[in-house]
């Protein structure tokens, strides 16, 4: 390729056969056709209003949602209590975690458990056991998607090991995390720690949901009306899914760095971070396949960036106890937030090599064949079943 | 073997019951270089008694390391800072260190000494541990990092250590699973040949590692394992019955430092037998 800039220097002696700056004569030949003017974008260039637009609906739809859940929550009371499948925390346990299997998703199902104990459906116990289930439940969805792959003929192992891992990571932070948090809300320990959403935050709120929530409220039954709000904040999560960056394995020009192994508080601080943006496990974890070369992560990576998605989680959660304007809903959120987080640090400090060979051990011990597999699947069905005959 | 005119080599000794062993593991490579060994005894105080011992074991080096000349010092202070310290005011260009600390679970919380002396000596270490024996068989950890291959930093080193005679295999941990259900994970269970036939990152690396070492005149063989990096290379080393592990140093520079974890670390401290760390 030809330089498309040609310098011609003539450097000319003066009188004095001296040459100086002066006397040099340059020409410049630039062929007008080969410049290209790069323009920086400004900053605003990079505001996607469409985004913008699909983000102040999914925050609009959450907090309609939240109401009409709230409304017909009290109606529906009764309604639970007369079946009476759920009595006691195992009850509210193994229905959050069966709810969440239903709907493939576990945050609707927290704040569906928020607003069953504002509305006095269950206790402080049964909010947070129920809280639990859901994210137990939620942990399948990863497994469940593996698990169609398998069924279209894929590599089992290759197909079921994140998802199996999931779970398996999940269930053993989060079943210690719920004896401690029973002892922490049974101490009220954490009940001083409040967020109030405000009188003129609950106002502007109520001045913008209200009229759609009075109209249906009005119209229909109030367990129609909770289910309303339920669908409402499927549509909610799934149009703030639609506002995060998508990527492709092309796309991310970082694949190399998935192939180093990093210090287990980097991937848990990752984990954490990236899951308080997207507010899902299963996005966040969905994530790593175009942010990793080939769509591999490290076995050492993967278990504590699990440990800090499990946490950042229950934000929405916690937003939701707000909404509510609930004090003792957001000490439940807190405490379970707590309570998980104390349980990983506990692994990461004191028994995480070990742990890490468990897990890995046990997955593959899940994966190896397809009566491991059934086993496996027929537990985690069968449990929460048990859970709510109790 | 070919002599090594130019190699220098510094043995360092703390007065340990390790230090004959360290100077029997020594005296195999002492033999083969020009440069006269120097052997460090670091005291670590006055007392007599350690003055005593370190007196004794440096009497015993020479004969120990069977060459005709030995250059001895004894150094007073902090073993770690002392030993770098002699390294590199020395211009040295391998040390060779025991193992010092017992305590596992102590040297992974507060740091062993070898594993410090490792990380801050601008040269090549190799660390005593164990029983030693002659060096046959070599087993070299190659992450596959382009950047930092140990292989490449290997032979630029040491290579001229090595007769011809050795095993050496050259070992890729792949610890990777697949990041989501729907990626395709032939790879993560191929084997090396598997690797190497389809170009993969790790197959390339293995088959350029094999590569030069054949044309140094080293018999080599690959192997790949999958699991955890540090589980998989220890296991590796006591099921091959290896003389020698040979790993990079923890890229200590800049960001690295802060976000990678040490498996250097862990290595130099769970191992059973001799590593040598490149730099």
């Amino acid at each position: 390729m030809e330089n498309p800039l040609e310098l011609d220097l003539k450097l000319s002696e003066s009188s004095s056969g001296q040459s100086s700056a002066d006397n040099i004569e340059v020409t410049l030949a630039i062929p007008e056709t080969t410049i290209t003017t790069e323009v920086r974008p400004h900053w605003w260039d990079h505001i996607r209003l469409g985004k913008i637009g699909l983000f102040s609906a999914s925050l609009y739809l959450f907090i309609l949602a939240i109401t009409l859940m709230k409304s017909g929550a009290r109606g529906i009371t009764l309604l639970i209590r007369n079946l009476g499948i759920i009595s006691n925390g195992a009850n509210s346990l193994g229905f959050g975690w069966l709810f969440a299997y239903l709907i493939m998703s576990g945050s609707p199902v927290a704040a569906a458990a928020l607003t069953f104990f504002d509305a006095s459906v269950f206790d402080k116990l049964g909010a947070f056991t129920m809280i639990t289930g859901s994210r137990l439940g939620a942990s399948f969805i990863v497994l469940f998607i593996g698990f169609i792959y398998v069924l279209r003929g894929r590599d089992r192992a290759t197909s079921l090991s994140m998802g199996t891992l999931s779970l398996t990571v999940t269930a053993t932070t989060y079943l210690p995390g719920l004896l401690l948090g029973v002892l922490i809300l049974n101490t009220g320990l954490l009940k001083g720690i409040q967020l109030n959403s405000g009188a003129l935050l609950i106002s502007v709120i109520e001045s913008i949901v209200e009229p759609i929530a009075g109209v249906a409220a009005g119209l229909f039954p109030n367990w129609v009306v909770f289910l309303i709000g339920l669908i409402t904040i499927l549509v909610s999560f799934n149009l703030f899914d639609k506002c995060l960056p998508q990527m492709s394995l092309k796309e991310s020009r970082i694949g190399w760095l998935s192939r180093l192994v990093y210090r287990p508080v980097v991937m848990f601080t990752l984990g954490a971070m990236v899951t308080m943006i997207s507010m899902s496990v299963s996005i966040s974890l969905s994530l790593l396949v175009p942010l990793s070369q080939r769509g591999f992560v490290r076995r050492e990576n993967v278990i504590p960036y699990i440990m800090g998605a499990n946490i950042t989680t229950f934000i929405d959660t916690l937003l939701a106890a707000v909404l509510l304007n609930n004090p003792d809903a957001f000490t439940v959120v807190l405490v379970e937030m707590v309570s998980i987080t104390v349980v990983t640090l506990i692994i990461l400090t004191a028994f995480y090599r070990p742990y890490l060979r468990l897990s890995l051990k046990f997955t593959s011990w899940v994966t190896k064949s397809n009566r491991n597999l059934a086993v496996f699947i027929i537990t985690i069905f069968i449990t929460p079943v048990i859970l709510m005959l109790i | 073997m070919e002599v090594l005119s130019h190699l220098k080599i510094l043995i360092a000794i703390t007065g340990s019951k390790q230090s004959e062993t360290i100077l029997t593991f020594a005296a195999q490579i002492a033999s083969h270089v020009g440069e006269p060994p120097t052997v460090l005894a670091v005291i670590d105080g006055w007392e007599d008694r350690l003055s005593t011992q370190a007196s004794e074991i440096l009497g015993k080096a020479q004969n120990i390391l069977a060459v005709p000349k030995v250059i001895t010092k004894v150094r007073t202070g902090h073993p770690t800072q002392e030993i770098i310290r002699e390294a590199r005011e020395g211009n040295h260009d391998l040390l060779i260190v025991g193992g010092m600390s017992d305590n596992q679970l102590a040297c992974i919380l507060l740091g062993s000494t070898e594993a410090r002396v490792a990380e801050g000596a601008h040269c090549p270490v190799i660390i005593v541990k164990g029983i030693t024996r002659s060096v046959r068989r070599i087993l070299l950890c190659d992450s596959g990092a382009r950047r930092s291959s140990v292989l490449s930093r290997f032979t630029a080193q040491l290579a001229g250590l090595l007769g011809g005679e050795e095993e050496v295999t050259v070992l890729h941990v792949m610890s990777q699973i697949s990041a989501g259900p729907g990626v395709s994970g032939t790879q993560l269970r191929a084997t090396i040949n598997e690797l190497i036939e389809k170009h993969t990152p790790e197959g390339e690396v293995l088959g350029r590692d094999i590569q030069a070492l054949e044309e140094l005149g080293i018999h080599s063989t690959p192997k790949v394992r999958h699991g955890l990096v540090l589980e998989e290379i220890l296991s590796e080393s006591r099921n091959g019955n290896y003389d020698l592990i040979v790993i990079g140093s923890h890229l200590s520079e800049k960001w690295q430092d802060f976000f990678l974890d040490d498996l250097a670390k862990r290595i130099l401290v769970q191992s059973d037998r001799p590593v040598l760390v490149v730099k």
